[in-house]
């Protein structure tokens, strides 16, 4: 009969498996020219006239980062209508998936956005979830709004200056991501036509402390710094090589600038400076890669290094270039390659300021073997005795994920109580089951049932919460390939939810979670019971304990044929853990989504009404994932020795979860309390009641009833008083 | 008579008795990285010789990987093949797994989802480890 189970797991997979490839995804994983991120000409290659309408003609690439103009009619009559600039030769990044969304963007010469126009993505939620028209729609905000403005994600705080966007519901990390990659590439082209004007930054008075360090002063002061790009961070079998590791450091500083030029060369330096240029050098001790270049041409940019300083950015050209001939600085690492980089600061760039020297360079997608724009840096700031005053105070932005967080903190709080509160209701259960019968289950069933209305609506269709199996199976790669923080952080109530989770199947096991807090086992399960309140019990059905016990592994099958196909196509399997309606049910709507899939979320709902949590008992992959460590909780259930004789718990079990031999399965129970109210019910628990008459009958006190579920034994006391 | 207090037939491994704290933390430790029994090897002989060899691959894996010769698909995957023969293994020489808190001394009779759910997770954990570590040491690819 398990094969029964997995030969049904097979078809199901089969069928949603046809049903999600007959969803419409346009730019999903789309196939991109090769030449779209190299060729001179872009346009040839990407429907700029879409994103910058009016424009007949457009440029070759320019600049760096590169963007291309566009033009209106021909020859003298030309006129500059905008710019358009593909995402990913200005920012990597990365959306949901890790990946970024390729971007096509448009601006007009007054630095308002023209059009956005996806070409690839790889977010799996947009090829299943959310139609993709939604994220065309989001990038419609942008049209009009101008690049200077301070954009985000979320509502409009005109007092503070912030233009707020509506966001994706469900999709929040595509968004920001988004966001992110449209105002980064919006603000480099528009600094470099000049449409942005750099706001000037103080500039440092250096200290100069006594004595001249040697290299290890300098690496150890922070005044040099190491930037060290592995070969497997571009994509590169690792030869034990780095692919380049570069040291660098202001030059202009005195105490640096001797060290590493000695005095003499030092003061040569100086004298060529003008007053708003700063010098760095940079060296590279490892690597074959040259950060000069080999494609450098006289007159033309450095397009491997510049230097990032907040939004601004600084490149190089030939004339911005000295050689660095020979360090002085005793103890300097051997280095095949050097150079002198003047930064044309013009009052913007201040080295008593954080900087960044940026190494762009291209990530080789080993499956696909396609090159995707990938830009690696090293923060660098002048340590505090450097200079004069100490480093100034700089206010960062807070990181994405931070914003998020404090954000919804007043709905995070409320979440986190209501997971606090769930387990301090659970780690009291004794004294609540001990107050119920199994007539009135209120005192437990008063909180489950609240906890569960909690779960459906604020949880569930509010904060969007629901975990799923996706989850398990995103953390898995990013465990092996890639673990990013920040993606994880950045859906505050998921990651808050996952914690209590792992935490709570470790202590009591999945039926915390899954018996009371799961958005859709809640809902499932609150149907059966108002089904029951409405007199339809008469149609309610329990199934056959024996098919039970065969059916109950399919969710295994179906977990184990999710984990299998993600460890060779990822996307394949999101698109197969479809076989959750939790996407339909909370984060889409039945009536949102296509029919098939409304179908099968409200046919599984319907049938919860007269049998109790199908989905939960035969196919949910996530409770089978749950399930799994449920067999190492520590602390279960009580039964005691004439359960297994006794099959009065075992009826009222509605998850089938105790067999024959009154022994509960962990792994299917789902903490619902119901066996234990009976086990200290004096009336409902066959021997406790049978106890209870012959007590009644003998005379005899009933006493408290203790934890192994039977009255304290009553002792005689010997005649002399003394205690045994 | 069935224990119903025990989701299966209580089972004490020769080392749960006894002995000191030290010992009994070595003796459970070798218990999860050496899945044969002498006992088990009595009964079968030829399964346990097959799981010998393919438990000398599994490790003869890590070491080719940590000269840095696999791709990480492949440590994956010989990863996986291998706990799925520990299951078996297991399940002839030491079909017990801990029942309640792992600090704990109540083991029980292990049914082939017990073992799985143990194997899974103890591989899961000991391969996850491994394997973040030699990738932070840069010698397997992924
Ligand atoms: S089995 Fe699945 S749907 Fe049911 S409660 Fe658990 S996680 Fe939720
Ligand atoms: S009746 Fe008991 S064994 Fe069954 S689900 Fe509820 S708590 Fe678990």
């Amino acid at each position: 009969m398990r094969n029964t189970a997995c030969l049904l797991s097979l078809l199901l997979c089969a069928v949603l498996l046809g049903t999600s490839l007959a969803a419409h995804a346009d730019s999903y994983e789309a196939a991109l020219p090769p030449e779209l991120s190299s060729a001179k000409r872009l346009c040839d290659y990407a429907p700029c006239t879409e994103v910058l309408p009016g424009a007949t003609r457009f440029s070759e690439r320019m600049g760096a980062p590169p963007y291309v103009e566009g033009y209106r009619g021909d020859g003298a009559s030309a006129r500059l209508v905008g710019y358009v600039m593909l995402s990913t030769d200005i920012t990597d990044t990365p959306a949901y998936s890790g990946k970024p969304v390729v971007t096509l963007i448009g601006m007009d010469t007054a630095g308002r956005f023209t059009g956005v126009r996806i070409l690839k993505h790889s977010e799996p939620i947009l090829l299943l979830g959310i139609p993709e028209s939604a994220l065309i729609d989001f990038n419609r905000q942008y049209i009009g709004k101008f690049v200077g403005d301070n954009i985000e994600i979320g509502t409009s705080r005109p007092d503070e200056g912030v233009i707020g966007l509506d966001a994706i519901t469900g999709a929040t990390v595509t968004v920001v991501a988004q966001n992110q990659v449209m105002m980064t590439s919006g603000t480099a082209v528009a600094q470099q036509v000049g449409i942005l004007e750099a706001t000037p930054r103080p500039q440092a008075r250096f200290a100069d402390p006594a004595g001249t360090p040697d290299w290890d002063g300098l690496v150890a002061d922070g005044a040099v710094q190491r930037l060290l790009v592995r070969r497997r961070a571009v994509g590169l079998e690792d030869d034990g090589e780095p692919f380049i590791e570069l040291w660098f450091g202001a030059l202009d500083h005195p105490r640096i600038g001797r060290a590493i030029l000695g005095e003499h060369g030092y003061r040569s330096l100086h004298r060529q400076l003008g007053e708003t240029d700063h010098a760095i050098f940079v060296i590279r001790s490892g690597g074959a890669e040259s950060f000069k270049g080999s494609g450098f041409v006289r007159g033309g940019i450095f397009d491997r290094v510049q230097v990032r300083q907040g939004r601004d950015t600084f490149t190089f050209r030939d004339l911005d270039y000295q050689n660095l001939y020979d360090l002085k600085a005793a103890g300097a690492p051997a280095y095949r390659e050097s150079a002198i980089f003047i930064i044309r600061g013009k009052g913007i760039f201040s080295n008593a300021y954080p900087w960044r020297l940026v190494f762009l360079g291209n990530r080789v997608d080993r499956a696909t073997g396609e090159r995707t724009f990938a830009n690696f840096d090293r923060e660098y700031w002048l340590p505090e005795a450097y200079l004069e005053g100490g480093r100034p105070v700089v206010e960062r932005p807070d990181p994405t994920w931070l914003k998020i967080w404090k954000e919804r903190a007043p709905a995070i709080l409320g979440f986190v109580a209501l997971l606090l509160a769930t387990a301090a209701v659970y780690a009291s259960r004794d004294r609540l089951v001990r107050r119920s019968t199994h007539k009135n289950k209120w005192p437990v069933n008063g909180f489950k049932y609240a906890i569960w209305v909690l779960s459906i609506g604020f949880v569930g269709f509010g904060l969007l919460a629901q975990p799923s199996i996706t989850q398990v199976l995103t953390w898995f790669h990013s465990l092996l390939f890639q673990w990013q923080w920040e993606l994880f952080l950045s859906d505050p109530f998921i990651f808050l939810f996952w914690v209590f989770i792992i935490v709570t199947v470790f202590v009591w096991g999945r039926g915390l979670f899954c018996g009371w807090l799961c958005p859709f086992g809640s809902l499932s399960e609150l149907l059966f019971k108002l089904g029951r309140a409405l007199g339809l019990k008469h149609l309610q059905r329990t199934p056959p304990k024996a098919l039970h016990d065969r059916l109950k592994w399919l969710k295994y099958w179906i977990f184990f044929g999710l984990l299998a196909v993600s460890m060779i196509d990822m996307g394949l399997a999101e698109k197969l853990a479809e076989v959750e309606p939790f996407k339909t049910t909370f984060l889409i709507g039945l009536f949102e989504r296509s029919w098939p899939y409304a179908l099968f979320a409200a046919s599984l709902l319907g049938l919860s009404i007269f049998v109790e949590r199908p989905f939960c008992k035969y196919l949910c992959p996530l409770g089978a994932a749950l399930a799994m460590p449920t067999t190492f909780r520590w602390f279960g259930l009580r039964r005691k020795q004439e359960c297994d004789s006794c099959k009065a718990c075992a009826k009222g079990c509605g998850s089938l979860a105790i067999d024959r031999d009154g022994r509960i399965d962990p792994r299917e129970c789902l903490l619902c309390m119901d066996c234990m109210v009976l086990y200290y019910d004096d009336h409902g628990c066959p021997p406790l009641a049978q106890e209870r008459r012959r007590r009644t009958r003998d005379g005899c006190d009933l006493t408290p009833i203790g934890a192994d579920g039977y009255y304290i034994p009553i002792r005689p006391v010997p005649a002399d008083g003394s205690r045994r | 008579m069935v224990d119903p207090r025990m989701p299966s037939d209580p089972v004490v491994p020769s080392y749960a008795e006894g002995g000191s704290l030290a010992r009994r933390l070595a003796a459970e430790l070798w218990d999860h990285l050496w899945p044969w029994s002498r006992d088990g090897f009595r009964r079968h002989k030829a399964l346990q010789a097959a799981g010998m060899a393919l438990g000398l691959a599994a490790s003869t894996m890590w070491v080719i990987a940590a000269l840095g010769h696999l791709a990480a698909g492949a440590v994956i995957g010989a990863w996986f093949g291998w706990s799925v023969f520990e299951v078996l293994v297991r399940l002839g020489a030491k079909p017990y797994v801990k029942e309640g808190p792992w600090w704990g001394r109540r083991y029980r009779r292990a049914g082939p989802m017990d073992m799985l759910c143990y194997v899974g997770f103890k591989n899961l954990l000991i391969g996850a480890s491994l394997f973040l570590l030699l990738k932070a040491a840069g010698m397997v690819v992924v």
